[in-house]
């Protein structure tokens, strides 16, 4: 019996070792080919958010029926991007819950839950954007500012670093970026006087491989001399990373949007242009090297973090095709970038932009006067929350346009003096709303070449949702009252809507399939909806 | 990345949020020992008050008004003359329970700021009269005008806001603009919107609710009610309020003195306002 037994382990010992590993570089590099897989916060490397996927269209899509949800039963709404991979729904949740599900049914299988310290400092709320997944591991970032490699079949750590010390102000809510054997992370918290960087780690051992700061030291060859040249404003310079960056695997590049400079709003307290907050940072994903960077804001003063996803595309300009990053700004600009350099191709406002006349050729905005905060408040469009924010776009490079929330907004801002404290809230002002402002939102249909709004589709109120688009030619996107809606991609015709009892917060749709059904996942509030079309509809 | 903070940090929001009262009912209980107001560091400093004036507008001028005379919620030179900066402070940090105006998680540097600035409008301005007028009076015509839409305690109608704490919301200029002309400002869920059906049906009310593709409403009848608009020909927003305005010619002024008199005793049956 004994022998029998040992006998048993060892075939179960090896079998477990010549398992292959359900998520490996190679899936990664092929992003959604396989239609059970969702593996990453953007679907794949390029963050176009657009699926393959076809069985649902324009035509049957009104049939879209609720067909199982999912609800947390904890506190906090949900903001993450969940990972599909092979049936199972990996989700992360508020206060760094997170959860194995089966994508059939609902059905929870496995619960991680993190003893969270009490005295955290967090500017929005103890939210997390999700997993990253590599081998047989997911890696998630926690609000006190460490990143976790968790078993995918158990729930169970298998390490834990720390990234900074969150008693100081530091802390974690984006998804990581899986790339060849590193995990990519960012850092937040630039309203409590922090230094942002994106980091990446070693999958394997949690061993950290570089550092990247997004606030450039005095020494930087480039961005050191656009600090303060006395004092250490520079340490305390913000540029958070709150939203998950794009790989190019050609030039072996990854990018990320910055977050605003710190204190947010005082001019004074940090002159000049602020490098590298408020930009999209172009990185060597082996070395963390800057190979680029171009500043959407320089010298920000509206909170208008770049903390967008960096979408990759291929565009034709002037007859050519070209390699490009699409950027629908904060600052109310949409940009379409040259992928290699980082240059200008096209700039132009997306909502109403009342702080700058356009951006000019050298890819600097031309202010218009009278948009620096002060005591007495000034009113400049759009509000803090921006043109768009951290809600993600997509791109369907069939129709070849660029979904995006847009919010139509104003504020009166406001900016005073502030003594710095470490880990005390350092923003230095502060925002109203105009009384006579009306503000409301539209998911808005960008042409990328020309930077034109080809179709808008409105909203009574704004909305933080972010968009998702299928090859079936169909745009998911959420409303700030609860509704998750389906449009057509060409058209921005409504053809279906269910309303969720919550909007859709920081959240986008994701798609999959499983035993041949289309299913459109959508998380709010504390609970993930799954929906497809009635059964035998998909019955072959 | 500031969000919601705004809104968040908001240190008073609605009508019904009434510092005013609170600070009284408030009144017996001793500030703690350690607070730090005892020793407000920007007491009479130009360039804190020009700070604490920021942080003001940020936070409290929406519903107290630029000049703390009071807007939607109560005037802060009226109240605060009395009032220990310690209690003030406390205050501030905490919030008022049983009403929506909510604690402040900012440093207690920020809290000190504002008050700096508070004490500094206070000694610079004049608080607004004290409330006069027969009150009877204005109990009488309330009774004749007002409360077919109004209600106060568990009397009146419900198209128009509960008015049971509105001495306590209000500062005495709010009462007399939102009689003189309603249509100036409507409290959310009482704008007037007509919805005109495919057949041609005309249903006004007041919007409660709205979204893409339905609208929630409260009917002259008072039912409340929801409708797609797929169904509907039309919603139109108006721009004036249900109530009327009661301009010199409907209410005399001094009516209207008798009736804001009346309306300023309105404190409330809410132990926390009280």
């Amino acid at each position: 019996m004994r022998t029998l037994l040992l006998v048993f382990a060892a075939s179960v010992t090896l079998a477990a070792q010549g398992a292959a590993p359900q998520v490996t570089p190679q899936d990664l590099l092929r992003g959604l080919e396989d239609p059970g897989k969702w593996l990453t916060y953007g679907g794949d490397y390029s963050g176009t958010r657009h699926s393959p996927l076809t069985q649902l269209t324009p035509e049957n899509v009104g049939q879209l029926a609720a067909q199982w949800t999912f609800q947390t039963g904890t506190l906090g709404s949900f903001q993450t991007t969940p990972l599909v991979v092979d049936g199972i729904i990996y989700a992360t949740g508020f206060n760094n819950h997170a959860w194995a599900i089966d994508a059939r049914t609902g059905r929870p299988i496995w619960r991680y839950r993190r003893n969270l310290p009490d005295d955290l400092h967090t500017c929005c709320g103890a939210v997390n954007r999700g997993f990253a997944a590599l081998g047989d591991r997911l890696f998630m970032t926690t609000i006190d500012a460490h990143l976790v490699s968790l078993d995918m079949k158990t729930g169970d750590v298998l390490w834990d670093v720390e990234l900074a010390d969150f008693k100081v102000g530091y802390s974690a809510t984006v998804a990581p970026l899986a790339v060849k054997d590193k995990i990519i992370v960012g850092i937040a918290g630039a309203e409590f006087g922090i230094r942002g960087f994106i980091d990446a780690y070693d999958a394997q051992t949690g061993q950290r491989a570089w550092r990247f700061y997004t606030v450039a030291s005095p020494d930087d060859p480039i961005g050191g001399r656009t600090w303060p040249p006395n004092g250490d404003a520079w340490q305390r310079g913000g540029g958070s990373i709150w939203v998950t960056g794009t790989y190019d695997p050609q030039q072996n590049t990854v990018f990320f949007g910055t977050g605003n400079p710190g204190p947010d709003y005082y001019s004074n307290a940090r002159e000049g242009d602020n490098l590298y907050t408020a930009s999209v940072v172009a990185l060597d994903a082996d070395t963390g090297r800057l190979r680029w960077h171009y500043q959407f804001t320089p010298h920000d003063v509206h909170d208008w973090d770049s903390t967008q996803v960096p979408v990759l595309g291929e565009l034709p300009i002037n007859g050519q095709p070209r390699k490009v990053v699409m950027f629908a700004n904060r600052n109310g600009f949409f940009y379409t970038l040259d992928r290699a350099t980082g240059k200008v191709i096209v700039a132009k406002p997306f909502v109403e932009t009342t702080w700058a006349k356009e951006i000019g050729p050298d890819g600097r905005p031309v202010l218009l006067p009278g948009h620096l905060p002060d005591e007495e408040g000034t009113k400049t469009c759009p509000d803090l929350g921006g043109g768009t924010n951290f809600m993600s776009p997509s791109y369907d490079p069939t129709s070849r346009l660029f979904f995006v929330t847009a919010r139509e907004t104003c504020a009166t801002y406001f900016a005073f003096d502030q003594k710095f404290k470490p880990g005390e809230q350092y923003e230095s002002g502060g925002t109203t709303r105009p009384r006579d402002q009306k503000n409301f939102g539209a998911l808005r249909a960008i042409d990328p070449v020309t930077g034109t709004m080809k179709w808008e589709f409105r909203y009574p109120s704004v909305s933080s949702s972010g968009v998702l688009t299928t090859a079936g030619g169909l745009v998911f996107a959420g409303d700030g009252d609860g509704n998750i809606m389906a449009f057509d991609s060409r058209s921005g015709k409504n053809l279906w809507h269910y309303q969720l009892g919550f909007a859709m917060r920081s959240t986008a749709g994701t798609t999959y399939m499983v035993d041949g059904r289309q299913y459109l996942l959508v998380p709010s509030g504390s609970m993930l909806t799954a929906f497809a079309l009635p059964e035998q509809r998909t019955q072959r | 990345m500031a969000r919601a903070r705004t809104a968040m940090h908001l240190l008073v929001l609605f009508p019904s949020l009434t510092l005013t009262a609170v600070l009284a009912a408030q009144a017996p209980k001793a500030p703690p020992a350690e607070s730090p107001a005892r020793n407000n560091p920007h007491l009479g400093n130009k360039e804190s008050i020009r700070s604490g004036m920021a942080l003001y507008r940020v936070r409290c001028a929406d519903c107290h008004g630029l000049d703390a005379k009071g807007y939607r919620g109560p005037d802060l030179t009226a109240l605060l003359g009395d009032m220990p900066d310690e209690k003030l402070f406390q205050t501030l940090r905490k919030g008022v329970t049983g009403t929506e105006m909510p604690g402040s998680t900012a440093p207690d540097d920020e809290l000190l700021l504002v008050i700096a600035y508070l004490r500094n409008m206070n000694a610079a301005s004049a608080a607004e009269p004290a409330p006069s007028g027969n009150v009877d009076n204005g109990q009488r015509l309330f009774a004749a005008q007002c409360t077919g839409c109004h209600r106060i305690g568990m009397r009146g109608g419900h198209l128009g806001p509960d008015l049971s704490r509105i001495g306590a919301a209000r500062s005495r200029s709010a009462l007399v603009r939102e009689i003189r002309t309603p249509a100036e400002w409507f409290p959310p869920g009482y704008e007037t919107v007509t919805l005109v059906t495919k057949d041609g049906q005309r249903i006004r009310g007041t919007r409660k609710n709205e979204d893409v593709f339905s609208i929630q409403i409260m009917d002259m009848r008072e039912r409340l009610q929801g409708y797609l608009k797929s169904d509907l020909r039309e919603v139109i927003y108006e721009k004036d309020s249900l109530m009327p305005a009661f301009t010199a010619a409907r209410l005399n002024d001094s009516d209207l003195n008798d009736l804001v008199g009346y309306l300023t005793t309105l404190r409330g049956s809410d132990h926390a306002v009280r």
